[in-house]
Formats: C-alpha cells, sequence, structure tokens
C-alpha cells in the first residue's frame, strides 16, 4: 500500500489551518515566493493534487475535458457559485487544459521583473495611499505586494495596475445576449484604453510621468458600432489618493459637449444592454476605500482561464461561443487548476446606495491577479460576476510580440447578472476597423485616447 | 323486454365486486394525479386571446408595467420637504431593495441615482443625483433639495405629487423570480413598519394585486371546507342514517378526486377564482345522492333485497340523472365558446367533474347502496312520503301555487307572469356591459389595494394606462428602431394629437420625451434646447445621450428590452367607460393622422389598463348571447331526445331563460353592469337551472299517467301532485345549492367570488321561482302529448318488479 502524504485533504487542512492561525502564506509544501525566486515556477510549492485536475478529481475529470452539466458537481468546490449555477442550468462549459507552472508566462515580463526587483519596498502612508517607502513617493512598478499578508495589500495591487502594463489599448467587441431567446440583442464594438502616469516599468519617462504623479490612471472606453453609438465615449481620470472618487467624463458627438457624470455612479452599465457596471471593472474598479472591512475569508485551489485562451486561429482574435437557446451564451474557454486562490471580501462602505452588501473576489496566489469575482446583493444572495480569461499570447507556433517578449494579457470576459440571467461577453480582439490596434505601452495613447480633446477627436472620426 | 337502463343495472349489480373494484381502481389512478394539482391564477389567462388589444398586449407583456410595485409615501400634514419624510423615502427604497426577486437596476425615487438634475459646468454638463449620500437632514439641505427637483421636470410630473404631500417609490421585479406571496408579505410588512402618525403607505401595482389575491385563495379553502360542512351537517340532519350520510358524502369525495386527479394527469391549472363553481357541483352531487338514496329506502321495503332496490333504483334515476348531468355539463362546457383560456381550463375541469357525477352518481352510489347496510329507521322515509299527502306549510304553498297555475286561476297567473316577463326583458335589454372600479373588480371597492389605487391616481399619474405600441418591424435592426427619427417623432405627434384632442390624458410619456431631456440638458439645460431637431443623426445622438451611463432596463416602461419597440403611455383620470370610450375614441384617430403603417414599423393600438378593460367588455357584448344561445340550443336537442318532443325541449328552456333575463334586469337595477362573472353565470345558470324543469316535468309525465278522467282533472291533479311531491325535492335541491354557495358570498374577501357567489344564488333562486310557476303554466295550456308517454315504461317496470317481489 502506498501513501500519499500530500493528498486532498493536507492541502485543505493546510489552508483552514493556515487561515484559523491569521496566517497568509502562499504555498503548500514550501513557501511560494521562496520558489518562484528558487526557479521561477510553482510546482515546488504545491502537491501533484493542487497542480493537476486528474489528480484532485482522482481521475473524473482529466486535462482536456469538458466540465459541463454532466459533472460540474465533481468541481463545484473549485468554481465560484455563478458559474457553477451557469453550468449547471445555462448550458455553458469549459475546457480544461493544464496548470500553467512558470510564473513567467502569467503577467508581463517587465511587470514580473519589477515586481521581484521591487519587493518589500512598497508600504501605505498616513492617508492609506501605496508607497514607496524609501521616499514616500507614489509606487515605482510591478506588484507592490508579492507576498500579500492581507486582504487590503491584494486591492491595493489589483487596483494599483489593471492591465499590469504601463499603458495599453484593448480593441474590444461587446455583446449581450436576450436571456429567453439566446439572441444577441446588443452589440458594440470600440476600444478600452487605460495609461498609469505612476509606477511605470516600460514605457518612459520611469516610474513617473512628471506633471501627473497625483494621478493613478487615465482610462477611456469609446464606441464605434452601432453607427448611432461611433464615438460616444467616456473617460474616467483617476486621482492617486485612493479615497477619492475619479471623475467621469461622457462624450456625444453630435452634441459636442463633454458630460460629467456623479462621481459615485459606480453601479450602473455604460450603455445600455451590457451587463457591466464600472464597479465591476477587473474585480477592483472603485477606488480602493471606496470599499472597505477588506478580509480574507478563505483559500484554495480554483478553475480560472490563465492560459490558451488567445484564438489566433482567428485573424482577429475573435472567439467562438456556445450555450444559451441560440448557442450564442458564453464563451468557449479554458480554465486551468490554479493551485492556490486567496478569496478576499470587501464591503461598499462608501456606496450608501449601492445594491450590493459585499463582493468576493479570488486572486490566484501565484501572479495575485483577479481570476473571478462575485458581488452579492443587500440579501447576501449572488448578484453579479465577472470572471474572465487571461493568455500570453504565444500558442507555441504564433506569437503577438509585446516589445521583446509575448504579449500577456486578457483574452476575453464574461460579465453576468446571475439573478435576471443576462450575461455579457467582452472579447480582446486585434483591431477594431483598420485603425484602432490592440496592444501595450504605445507612448501616443494619451494623445490618442485618453484627454477630452481625443474624445472630441474620436467623435469626428 | 326490459330496456336498457334496466338490463344495464341488472348486469351491474350482478358483478357487484367486480365494478367496484374497477371504481377502486380508477381512483387509485386519478388519487394518484392529485399530487400534480396546481391552484394558480394566470391573469393573462382571464383575457380574451383573439381580440387585438390583448394580441398586443401579448405581443408587449412589459409595457404598462406589469412587474412594477409602486408605493406613495404621503405625509399626513404638510409638504414631504421635512427630513422626517425624506429620511422615510429613503429608508423604504433601501429596504425595497431586498425584497424577493427585485430588480435592483430598477428602483426608482427621488433618493436614488436615477433622480437627477443637472447643471451646466466649465467642464461640461454635470448630472447629478437630486439626493447626496444621505437624506437632507438640515434646513439648507432641504432648501437645495427642492430647489434641484425644479430643475428635473420628469421627477417632478412622477415622483412627487403635485401637493408636493407624496413621494413615490417604484420597484420592478424579476419575472421568472417572481414568488407574488413572498414578495406581498415583504411589502406589506414594510409598508406596515414605514406609517406612522404623520404617513400613510398606499401599496399598488400588479404584484401586490396577484399577491392580494394569492392570500385571498388561502381563504378559498377554509371556505370549500365551511362550505362542505354545511353540506355534510344538512345531510346529517336530513338523512339520520349513516348509509343516508356516507353514501352521498363517498360519491361525491370519488367525484372530486376524478375531477382533480384528471386536471392533475392533464397538468391543467385550476382557476382558483372560480372555485364556487365546483362547489356548487359537489352540492348538486351531494343533492342529486340524497334524492337517490332516499328513492333506494322507498324501495328496499317493497322488495326487502338491498341488491335489487339498487338495481331497481338505478333503472328508475338513470334517466333523470343524466339528463341532469347533462345539463350541467353543457352549461359548464359552452362557455368555451369564449377565447379566454381561463374559461377553457375551467370548462374542462367542471365539466369533466359533472362527467364524473354521472358514473358515480348513477353506478357507484348502487354498488354503495347495495353492499352497506340498510338503515333501520326506514320508516322515516315512509312515513316522510306518506306526509306529502299531508297539509304541512311548505305543502300547502306549493298546493298554492298548484292552484294557481291551473284552473281559472292559471288567467291571471298567465297574465302577470306574461308582464313580468316583458318587464324583465325590456330592463335586461338596458344593461350596460362593463363594471369598472378604480383599481380591480377582484377586490372590494374598500380593500387596501382599491383604496391604494385611488390615492395613487388621485396624487400622480397614475395606474390607468393606454399603451400605444410602435413595432418594427426588423426585431434585429442595427439601429434600434425606437431611435429611429421616423418612430420618435411619431411619437410625439401622437402625444401632440391626443393632448390637443377633446378627450386630453392627465400626462404622456414616450421615448421621445427622454430624448427632448437629454437635448435639453446636454445643450446646457435650457428648456427652448429641448425641442429635437428631426435629422436622423440628431434623434440618434439624443438617445445615445440619454441612454449612455445607465441601464436599459431604466427605459423598460417605454422601450422593449431589445430596445426595437416603444410605446406611447397615456393616463387617464379613471376608467369609467365613458373615459374608456373617449381615450380610445381619441386614439384611434390619432393613430389615423400619424398613419399604422410606417416603413420600419407599425403603430399598434393598444395595450394598458384601458385598452384590456375594452377588450374584456368586448368579448362579454360578442359572446354573451352565443353562449347562451350555444346552452339553449344543446339542452334543447337534448331535452327533445330525451323526452322525444321539441315541445318538451322548448318549454323547459322557457323558465331558465326568463330566469337570466329576470337576473340581468336585477342586475341593471342594482347599477351593475354584465362582466365576465355573469357570462358564466348566466351558462350555469341555464346548465343547472334546468334540472328544476326536468324533476318537475318527469314527475308531471308520471303524475298523469296515473290519473283518471277529464282531461282538466288529470292535467290539474298531475300537477298538483308533482308540486306538491317534487317541488319538495326542487326546493331541497335549490336550498342545498344555496346553502353551498353562501358561505361564499358572506365570507369571501375575494369581490369576484363574492359577486359570482350572489349572483350563483340569485339565479338559482329564481329559476327554482320560475320553474315551479312558468312551467306549469306552459304545460297546463299547451297540455303536451309527450307526457302521456314519457318515462311510462320505466314506472311500469318498478311497478311489476315490486309485484314480482312481493310474489317472491
Amino acid at each position: 500500500m502506498k501513501t500519499i502524504r500530500y493528498d486532498r485533504g493536507y492541502s485543505r487542512r493546510k489552508f483552514l489551518g493556515d487561515a484559523a492561525r491569521g496566517v497568509l502564506s502562499c504555498g503548500v509544501l514550501m513557501p511560494l515566493a521562496k520558489a518562484i525566486a528558487a526557479t521561477g515556477d510553482v510546482s515546488k510549492a504545491y502537491p501533484e493534487e493542487l497542480l493537476s485536475i486528474e489528480a484532485y478529481t482522482k481521475g473524473r475529470i482529466k486535462t482536456g475535458d469538458i466540465i459541463d452539466a454532466s459533472n460540474v458537481e465533481v468541481v463545484k468546490d473549485l468554481l465560484e457559485p455563478v458559474r457553477f449555477e451557469q453550468i449547471r442550468t445555462m448550458g455553458r462549459k469549459l475546457k480544461v487544459v493544464k496548470t500553467t507552472t512558470d510564473v513567467m508566462r502569467l503577467s508581463p515580463w517587465e511587470y514580473i521583473e519589477a515586481t521581484l526587483s521591487n519587493s518589500g519596498k512598497a508600504g501605505f502612508d498616513a492617508r492609506g495611499n501605496v508607497v514607496n517607502k524609501a521616499d514616500g513617493k507614489p509606487w515605482i512598478g510591478g506588484n507592490p505586494f508579492p507576498d500579500p499578508k492581507s486582504g487590503l495589500e491584494l486591492f491595493a495591487a489589483q487596483t494599483m495596475s489593471w492591465g499590469r502594463h504601463d499603458a495599453s489599448f484593448y480593441a474590444v467587441n461587446m455583446y449581450t445576449t436576450e436571456v429567453a431567446s439566446g439572441d444577441v440583442k446588443f452589440s458594440y464594438s470600440g476600444g478600452w484604453a487605460e495609461m498609469s502616469p505612476i509606477g511605470r516599468v516600460s514605457m518612459d519617462p520611469k516610474p513617473y510621468w512628471p506633471g501627473h504623479e497625483d494621478k493613478l490612471r487615465y482610462q477611456s472606453i469609446f464606441f464605434l458600432t452601432p453607427q448611432n453609438y461611433r464615438g460616444t465615449s467616456f473617460l474616467n481620470v483617476w486621482d492617486y489618493d485612493a479615497s477619492t472618487f475619479p471623475a467621469l467624463y461622457g462624450y456625444v458627438p453630435e452634441f459636442r459637449r463633454i458630460r460629467q457624470f456623479p462621481a459615485e455612479q459606480r453601479f450602473e452599465p455604460l450603455l445600455p444592454g451590457l451587463t457591466l457596471f464600472l464597479s465591476d471593472a477587473w474585480g477592483a474598479g472603485d477606488p480602493l476605500y471606496t470599499w472597505g472591512n477588506y478580509k480574507i475569508v478563505g483559500r484554495g485551489p480554483f478553475l480560472a482561464g490563465l492560459s490558451e485562451s488567445w484564438n489566433a486561429a482567428h485573424p482577429n482574435w475573435e472567439h467562438t461561443t456556445h450555450g444559451g437557446p441560440k448557442g450564442q451564451t458564453f464563451w468557449d474557454a479554458t480554465v486551468e487548476l490554479v493551485p492556490e486562490t486567496i478569496i478576499v471580501e470587501a464591503e461598499p462602505v462608501k456606496f450608501p446606495r449601492a445594491p450590493v452588501s459585499k463582493k468576493r473576489v479570488w486572486f490566484d496566489a501565484r501572479n495575485q491577479a483577479m481570476v473571478g469575482m462575485v458581488t452579492f446583493d443587500r440579501n447576501g444572495q449572488p448578484y453579479r460576476s465577472f470572471d474572465g480569461a487571461y493568455s500570453l499570447y504565444d500558442n507555441g507556433s504564433q506569437k503577438f510580440m509585446d516589445g521583446q517578449h509575448p504579449y500577456w494579457s486578457w483574452a476575453h470576459v464574461t460579465a453576468s447578472d446571475i439573478q435576471t440571467g443576462s450575461v455579457s461577453r467582452l472579447e480582446q480582439v486585434r483591431q477594431v476597423e483598420n485603425t484602432h490596434f490592440s496592444g501595450a505601452n504605445n507612448p501616443q495613447i494619451y494623445d490618442k485616447y485618453l484627454t477630452q480633446l481625443a474624445l472630441m477627436r474620436l467623435g469626428l472620426k | 323486454m326490459y330496456p336498457l337502463r334496466a338490463r344495464v343495472a341488472r348486469w351491474t349489480l350482478v358483478h357487484r365486486k367486480a365494478a367496484l373494484a374497477v371504481f377502486g381502481l380508477l381512483t387509485l389512478f386519478f388519487a394518484a394525479g392529485l399530487p400534480r394539482v396546481q391552484l394558480k391564477t394566470i391573469f393573462s389567462d382571464l383575457l380574451p386571446q383573439d381580440d387585438p388589444f390583448v394580441q398586443v398586449y401579448k405581443d408587449h407583456p412589459g409595457f404598462g408595467s406589469p412587474l412594477t410595485i409602486m408605493t406613495m409615501i404621503r405625509r399626513k400634514n404638510g409638504d414631504i420637504f421635512n427630513d422626517e419624510t425624506l429620511g422615510k423615502v429613503w429608508d423604504y427604497t433601501r429596504a425595497i431593495d431586498r425584497a424577493p426577486a427585485v430588480d435592483h437596476e430598477q428602483i426608482l425615487s427621488v433618493t436614488t441615482e436615477k433622480a437627477r438634475y443637472a447643471e451646466a459646468t466649465p467642464e461640461g454638463i454635470d448630472m447629478r443625483p437630486l439626493m447626496g449620500d444621505h437624506p437632507p437632514a438640515t434646513p439648507d439641505e432641504i432648501a437645495g433639495f427642492r430647489a434641484h427637483i425644479d430643475e428635473a421636470p420628469n421627477v417632478r410630473q412622477f415622483l412627487i405629487s403635485r401637493d408636493n404631500r407624496s413621494a413615490l417609490v417604484l420597484a420592478t421585479f424579476i419575472e421568472r423570480k417572481l414568488d407574488y406571496g413572498q414578495v406581498f408579505d415583504f411589502v406589506e410588512q414594510l409598508a406596515d413598519r414605514t406609517a406612522d402618525a404623520q404617513h400613510e403607505i398606499y401599496v399598488a401595482g400588479m404584484p401586490i394585486l396577484i399577491g392580494t389575491v394569492y392570500r385571498y385563495e388561502h381563504q378559498m379553502v377554509a371556505i370549500s371546507a365551511v362550505t362542505v360542512g354545511v353540506i355534510v351537517l344538512a345531510l346529517v340532519f336530513y338523512m339520520r342514517s349513516v348509509v343516508g350520510v356516507l353514501t352521498p358524502i363517498l360519491t361525491s369525495a370519488t367525484a372530486a378526486i376524478w375531477a382533480f386527479g384528471f386536471v392533475g394527469w392533464l397538468g391543467i391549472s385550476i382557476e382558483p377564482l372560480l372555485m364556487v363553481v365546483p362547489l356548487l357541483l359537489t352540492a348538486r352531487s351531494f343533492s342529486h345522492s340524497v334524492q337517490f338514496t332516499e328513492r333506494y329506502f322507498e324501495v328496499y321495503p317493497e322488495v326487502a333485497d338491498r341488491r335489487r332496490a339498487a338495481e331497481l333504483t338505478m333503472s328508475v334515476m338513470m334517466v333523470p340523472s343524466v339528463l341532469g348531468i347533462m345539463t350541467d355539463i353543457l352549461g359548464i362546457v359552452v362557455v368555451v365558446a369564449a377565447p379566454i383560456p381561463a374559461m377553457v381550463r375551467h370548462a374542462i375541469f367542471c365539466g369533466m367533474w359533472a362527467v364524473w357525477l354521472i358514473p358515480t352518481g348513477c353506478v357507484l352510489i348502487s354498488l354503495l347502496l347495495a353492499s352497506l347496510p340498510p338503515p333501520r329507521n326506514l320508516h322515516r322515509f315512509k312515513d316522510r312520503k306518506v306526509s306529502a299527502g299531508r297539509p304541512g306549510i311548505l305543502v300547502r304553498l306549493l298546493g298554492g301555487i298548484a292552484a294557481l297555475v291551473t284552473g281559472k286561476r292559471a288567467r291571471v297567473t298567465t297574465a302577470l307572469a306574461l308582464a313580468g316577463s316583458a318587464a324583465a326583458v325590456y330592463v335586461a335589454s338596458q344593461i350596460q356591459i362593463g363594471n369598472p372600479v378604480e383599481g380591480t373588480n377582484l377586490l372590494r371597492y374598500d380593500s387596501e389595494f382599491n383604496t391604494a389605487v385611488r390615492a395613487i391616481n388621485g396624487s400622480f399619474p397614475g395606474v390607468n394606462t393606454l399603451e400605444i405600441v410602435l413595432e418594427a418591424k426588423d426585431q434585429d435592426a442595427p439601429i434600434a428602431t425606437s431611435q429611429h427619427q421616423d418612430t420618435v417623432f411619431t411619437e410625439l405627434a401622437l402625444q401632440r394629437a391626443l393632448e390637443a384632442g377633446d378627450h386630453p390624458p392627465r400626462a404622456s410619456l414616450s421615448f421621445a420625451d427622454y430624448l427632448m431631456e437629454a437635448n435639453r440638458l446636454f445643450s446646457g439645460g435650457d428648456p427652448r434646447w429641448a425641442p429635437l431637431d428631426p435629422r436622423e443623426r440628431s434623434v440618434q445622438a439624443a438617445a445615445v445621450g440619454a441612454m449612455m451611463g445607465s441601464s436599459a432596463k431604466s427605459f423598460s416602461h417605454i422601450l422593449d428590452p431589445g430596445m426595437q419597440n416603444s410605446t406611447v403611455s397615456l393616463w387617464y383620470k379613471d376608467n369609467k367607460q365613458e373615459t374608456v370610450d373617449g381615450a380610445l375614441q381619441a386614439a384611434r384617430a390619432a393613430v389615423d393622422q400619424v398613419g399604422a403603417d410606417h416603413p420600419d414599423f407599425r403603430v399598434r393600438l393598444g395595450t394598458g389598463t384601458i385598452a384590456l378593460q375594452e377588450a374584456v367588455n368586448r368579448v362579454i357584448a360578442r359572446y354573451q348571447w352565443v353562449v347562451i344561445g350555444g346552452v339553449n340550443l344543446f339542452i334543447f336537442l337534448l331535452c327533445a331526445g330525451a323526452y322525444r318532443s321539441f315541445t318538451a325541449g322548448a318549454m323547459l328552456l322557457v323558465p331558465v331563460n326568463l330566469a337570466n333575463e329576470g337576473l340581468l334586469a336585477a342586475m341593471h337595477m342594482l347599477g351593475v353592469g354584465l362582466d365576465v362573472n355573469s357570462l358564466i353565470v348566466a351558462a350555469i345558470g341555464v346548465g343547472v337551472g334546468i334540472d328544476y324543469g326536468i324533476y318537475l316535468l318527469s314527475r308531471i309525465c308520471e303524475e298523469l299517467q296515473q290519473r283518471h278522467g277529464t282531461a282538466d282533472a288529470r292535467w290539474s291533479a298531475a300537477l298538483g301532485g308533482a308540486l306538491r311531491t317534487t317541488g319538495r325535492a326542487i326546493l331541497f335541491t335549490a336550498t342545498i345549492m344555496i346553502m353551498a354557495i353562501l358561505p361564499w358570498y358572506l365570507m369571501s374577501g375575494l369581490k369576484f367570488v363574492a359577486d359570482m357567489g350572489l349572483l350563483l344564488i340569485a339565479i338559482m333562486a329564481i329559476n327554482m321561482v320560475l320553474s315551479l310557476i312558468v312551467l306549469p303554466l306552459l304545460v297546463w295550456w299547451i297540455r303536451p302529448a309527450f307526457a302521456e308517454k314519457h318515462n311510462s315504461e320505466t314506472t311500469t317496470l318498478i311497478n311489476n318488479s315490486i309485484k314480482e317481489e312481493f310474489v317472491c
């Protein structure tokens, strides 16, 4: 008889034991940070049953299998309630791929390097903003808390840098499917731009853009189709102060006027039909301290999309769909067994009218990326979810480069309202029209997409 | 040669055990269907499906806010602009967000972020919620809030009353998750907590109405229990023997199990609002069983053999029983002519229940009587039969009636009956269609719901809407049809035409209004910028401006979820018939003016409470006489066949139709109009009421065949004898029926059910009286030939059989 020392129960006991002692130490067999520092690989930190779906499910689900209504009960513990319910009742499916152990494939290369080199330099100032401890100035780049000890640190890092590039432009297609008919009722295309004036690791000047150190982020979104929405755009300007609401501007070309929206209007979609609130973006769509009572509520393995999500087979990277009455409700998506996630809950302390009571976010312990989010209504019932898929844009035979290294980014997102059944799908595509191309760290991004003048110009095209 | 029914009776009783086993197995089969039974009110199924207005409603069920609960918080003294009242509006808005199945994106009041005002700033147009992060508490905050209200015209019109004393909170629910009972309980408790000495809370909206009805439906179970209890008590009092009580209960219960089990297996839901009809059938079953059992008790002492007595009873009672039940079935089933799904389901359920009364009330009862021990007190029944000849009060009364309908007095009675009939027909012809109630006719005038509707109608545009739908021809148009220039300007043209017309609505709203508001706000806030530029691009830009940063659900009252179809909502002060007529006349003219057919869409009139009320009225007008005519035709053919005489069919129909006219005349004099209730009652009134005539006519035939002497003497004696004997049975049946229905009238909190109970009681009573007067008069004057032949062989059969038994 062979004794399995690190069986499924061992990992579970370890996670529960750490939680009971109030310890957040990532890794099961050894500290995760040490394993990453030593080899750049997480394999040594976790037993086989957390690195292989076959081992975890005792062979009932294998790499390459599809998770659907027939077998989802087997992995119920690895899913948040919304995806579980969608798989069980709405025909959603997930394909399981191999777990990624090489951390360099889990974030942009420069971001990881900065994370490692700046490790231990971050702290909070008196106002709670993340600063470089050495000089009290804004953060200098990479993940400020690669070995997080609290939920606040995880959220601070996530809010600090959404796309993990200094600047990103995502050409985006968006769809919302009608629940009953399964028809796509809303279809938009456009672009999403974001740029950090601080903590820059790729774009010059680094780490700060002089004159903009008081800002955390510039971010805009604009629409090209349908025709009547062409040129409609929004601009968010984030203050570095983590308690201040971003200014939110909207623009409709025909009126030639900028409209300022209520700053705290974060629980409304940008355009009708989308099941995506500003607050939901990246699981951390609001300033850090507009939410509070951050607490780690659990740790454990999870199923999330972190690899093989780039559809290089399509010239414009578009993804295929399935599920719902017309097979158009969900992305064809891959997930892998994430050996360890840290589950953090937070409450909307500065939103007295919020329709949510809390959100629960799953962070991948390997790279601290948000891999799943569920919000709960004020009765504590699951309400909305935001689950995406990241990928290195390198499938072995094809690559899409970001400077010296393959591009790493999100590939698609599913935003759901489990109460109404509404589902919106977003995907990053290569380009929209022949003008706007996805990519990172383009120095022209600010002038092209991130000023009020830029919004007006976009409306003219 | 024995007639068929005698042979059937003999065969059944000979194979008694096998027959009982078959009944047992069938009952088990139907009982297995009971867990599948659903009691459910589907409100849309109470509407006539072929009506154009209902078809618009079916195609666009979201217009008219059917899933929205509106709560009016009213300050008793003073206005709402104080910290206490505004705090209550804030708290209530937050609290209703916790209601089960509420759509968190569709909650609206002056405290929500969706209620905004606009300011021009150096950086553009700044949109801000009317209320900050907390309800205004200080005088300055309240004054600031009040000032902002005036900069938000839609809020001014739809969320705060004209007299500033009331604020409205709107909450919309997710249909597929909505449990109306749960929501009703939640909102009721919330309203109770919010109300105090200074504040009144009024709650209306379809979810509340349905929740209220569901609550009363639980009450119906209690009323049903009372009804059954009353009938059983009457039975115990009347029969005073175990067999006499047990037999009607067992047969009626078996029929009920079959009826419920049948619809359970069919998967058809039962409409609780019409439960009074099955209870009427139960009473009918009891009354029939009692008469059957009594007849058995009469026969048994003569033959002294249970099986033989049951066989003879079955043989003699089969024809009148089946005939009576068939007329009930026709009266119930004929309402399927009206294209109302709830009625069709009701007809299947109740019609089949009536069908089951034939095997249970004729066959099972015979088997039970043949199997159960006979009562010891049979002399009571014999004495009772003998006492029929004694001049008791009842008999004297019936004898008096007999004197009025025969001989010379018959002329005076006939003249009076003719005059009364003419008057009834004339008055009945004046009756109005429709029974408008502000709120709903399902509930009483002073119910909380109707009170709330009146209060909200008094302070806000209200709940009486007419929706004119602009339906896209291409439901997948890339640029939503609702945002086309033609669509928006057609909406504006409709609103202009209706507001300037003879019957203007008290308010109107369309997507065009939001576009004008967006135009105004994006242009700096000056109202002079509100009018839309009639260019496609401008209209679409205004649409984008109105909807950016908002959920499509915020517009669900005027746009469908796909934003292709839109509606022009028109609010009217009430739903009285003249208002409905005026609104529809004006709407038709406005639609003609703008044209119903456009390149991208068609204008469809209409839906909303005004249009649907008209649809119901129209179906009553269309089918009132179809239903009555149908039931008359079928029953005429049935009775003519049974008596082998067209004269018999025609004679039997006269009193029941006169009863119907009498009921309509009484309703008109009481100021009550024709509605769905009266349609059902009229059909059942004919179907069930004709039983009295059948009992009486059959007995007249029997009596006549046993009389000798001159024609006048024979007919007079036959009528007198029939009235004194079967008249009692009619009185008994009518009493049982009225006792069964009375609790529904007295106890039901649902006006619809109580009204139906009252109408049924009235028509049963009128039927009874007319059967005892008008039918004998007809017989007296016509002296039909079939009376000499009808059922003579049965009478002979019984007499011969009894003689044979005695010989043995």
